[in-house]
């Protein structure tokens, strides 16, 4: 019991910061219509910033962090600009191609810049430990859940009611319509990608809180698009539902088949649950439904 | 104010649609470019509002004035921030917004929040449908609601050159009737030119001042809506009325007796 209550609270709670690496894979592709193939490498060059910020350099959290965001926001600002506004009108494939080598470039770089395979943060979360029922978790986790909610409400506001929001939400359904009433696109696809690579940059820094940083981290991304797959490619809510479902099934599985079948059976679960829903609900849970009327 | 001259656009390079076509649009006026399926008066409308990049459309010759600037090197946002905002074709709203938040898109280039607020009223004003499905999913509004919305979302733009592609496109006479008297009251209201593309031309010729007809790519017939409306060849060929001005009998059709005379 105590063991099935452990996987629960871990698997939701990490399952919580895929969603939101996923989130920014979901503003991209409903703004754009480009899938993001670089995620997991945002998430990695993100991580390897902040331990260079606060670590290398030695700044202070409050300022360490606002970094990596203006560092975040920089990188989908150039991203943006120079790998995708060139081929604008160009076939989607090339667009999503170029994310692809965006995401070698980012992995060159990283390893270039910091050679080193594993490194840790520092602490920034109390390390005492925290009972829940008879389940014994380490706060990392439960921040993580803490951010990861405050973030998706944050989101979901800005998405309702700012301007830019709404606006973004229109490219979506129609581009042309848009630039038919004299709003540059282009605005939309950079913002974006800024809010992706803020996305992904919290995710990194949540992530190797917990795990430490690694080149696994990439795995992330990974995990990410199976997180969009069973919550439905243009979902928000999607993406926030199946998080956690994926996180437990990763948990969960883990925990109790490891011992029956081999180890390391916990990272193919989500490619698992990516290929049955790919067989079952090709559109995910949650992808929006074609407007009809009849 | 506004004036194309002889402006050639090309599709891809090779597909040329518009053959020197030349139009002028005077300030406060509602000028009707007519035609069937496939004269390119949207892609006259796309030209002016730079909408032809997104289509891989271009300006090959000919220039576009706008109060004496050219434009027709702009983008589809400077042109946008000059005052000329398009309605496309086909009541193409944003499906998953509400009917108010789609008003708010077409308000976006504007900083002044009470004055947004004012014009939202406006428009619910002119058009008290809207008012009452504010708060509904654009996607499940009805034909003319759709078409009001995007005229609205137009007009939240406080544009100065209004352009509609087919406002009248999929709807009943009554609902026609209706858009246009709307139309003409924000012409006058607000001073807003207004260019319309239209293959209803009786209920347009019935709001301009001065229509063009356009053919092939090339305008064949401009004049004010009087002259048109009693155009022997536009009676035939498009209203539908036979020389005498009564309903056209099928039983004496000759068509190929009758030939149009700009041709």
């Amino acid at each position: 019991m105590t063991e099935l209550l452990q996987f629960v609270i871990t698997g939701v709670t990490v399952g919580m910061v895929y969603s939101l690496i996923a989130l920014g894979f979901v503003l991209i592709w409903k703004s754009s219509g480009v899938a993001n193939l670089a995620l997991g490498q945002l998430v990695l060059i993100s991580s390897w910033f902040t331990y260079g910020m606060l670590v290398q350099v030695g700044l202070p959290l409050w300022l360490g962090f606002p970094a990596v965001i203006l560092f975040a926001l920089a990188l989908g600002w150039i991203i943006e600009k120079f790998a995708l506004r060139p081929l604008i009108a160009q076939p989607i494939l090339s667009l999503i191609t170029v994310t692809l080598g965006v995401a070698f470039f980012i992995e060159g770089a990283t390893s270039f810049i910091w050679p080193k395979s594993v490194a840790a943060l520092p602490r920034f979360f109390p390390q005492a430990t925290v009972h829940i029922g008879t389940a014994v978790v380490s706060q990392e986790y439960l921040w993580a859940a803490v951010i990861s909610f405050i973030l998706f409400v944050l989101l979901s506001l800005y998405f309702k009611y700012h301007r830019m929001g709404i606006v973004m939400r229109a490219a979506a359904d129609d581009q042309l319509a848009v630039q038919a009433c004299g709003i540059p696109v282009t605005k939309i696809f950079s913002m974006a990608w800024m809010l992706a690579c803020i996305l992904a940059a919290i995710g990194g820094i949540l992530m190797s809180s917990i795990g430490g940083i690694t080149f696994g981290l990439t795995e992330t991304g990974l995990k990410a698009f199976s997180v969009v797959i069973l919550g439905g490619l243009d979902s928000f809510l999607g993406a926030i539902v199946a998080g956690p479902i994926i996180g437990l099934a990763e948990s969960l599985g883990g925990g109790y088949l490891t011992p029956l079948t081999w180890p390391g059976v916990r990272e193919i679960i989500p490619y698992i649950t990516i290929i049955i829903v790919m067989f079952l609900k090709p559109y995910g849970l949650f992808g929006e439904a074609r407007i009809e009327r009849i | 104010m506004l004036k194309l001259n002889s402006v050639e656009v090309a599709y891809l390079n090779v597909i040329r649609v518009l053959h020197g076509v030349s139009l002028n649009v005077e300030e406060g006026s509602i000028v009707a470019l007519l035609g069937a399926n496939g004269a390119g008066k949207s892609t006259t409308l796309k030209a002016v509002s730079g909408l032809l990049h997104a289509e891989e459309g271009e300006i090959t010759d000919g220039n576009i004035e706008w109060n004496g600037e050219r434009i027709d090197r702009k983008n589809a946002e400077e042109i946008g921030k000059l005052g000329i905002i398009q309605a496309l074709e086909g009541h193409r709203v944003f499906e998953h917004l509400t009917t108010e938040e789609n008003l708010q898109v077409g308000a976006y280039q504007r900083k002044d929040r009470h004055a947004i607020k004012q014009d939202l009223d406006m428009v619910y004003d002119y058009f008290p449908r809207l008012k009452a499905r504010r708060r509904n999913t654009a996607g499940y509004l009805s034909g003319g609601e759709q078409q009001m919305l995007v005229i609205g979302r137009a007009m939240m733009a406080t544009p100065k050159l209004m352009m509609l592609d087919e406002p009248s496109l999929g709807l009943a006479p009554l609902l026609v009737e209706e858009i246009y008297h709307i139309i003409k009251r924000f012409n006058i209201e607000h001073k807003t030119s207004v260019l319309l593309v239209e293959q209803n031309v009786r209920i347009a010729l019935s709001i301009a001042q001065y229509g063009y007809v356009m053919e092939n790519g090339r305008v064949v017939l401009d004049g004010t809506a009087n002259f048109l409306k009693n155009n022997e060849d536009v009676k035939e060929f498009y209203i539908g009325l036979s020389a005498m001005g009564t309903k056209k009998s099928y039983r004496e059709v000759k068509h190929y007796k009758r030939r149009k005379r700009w041709l």
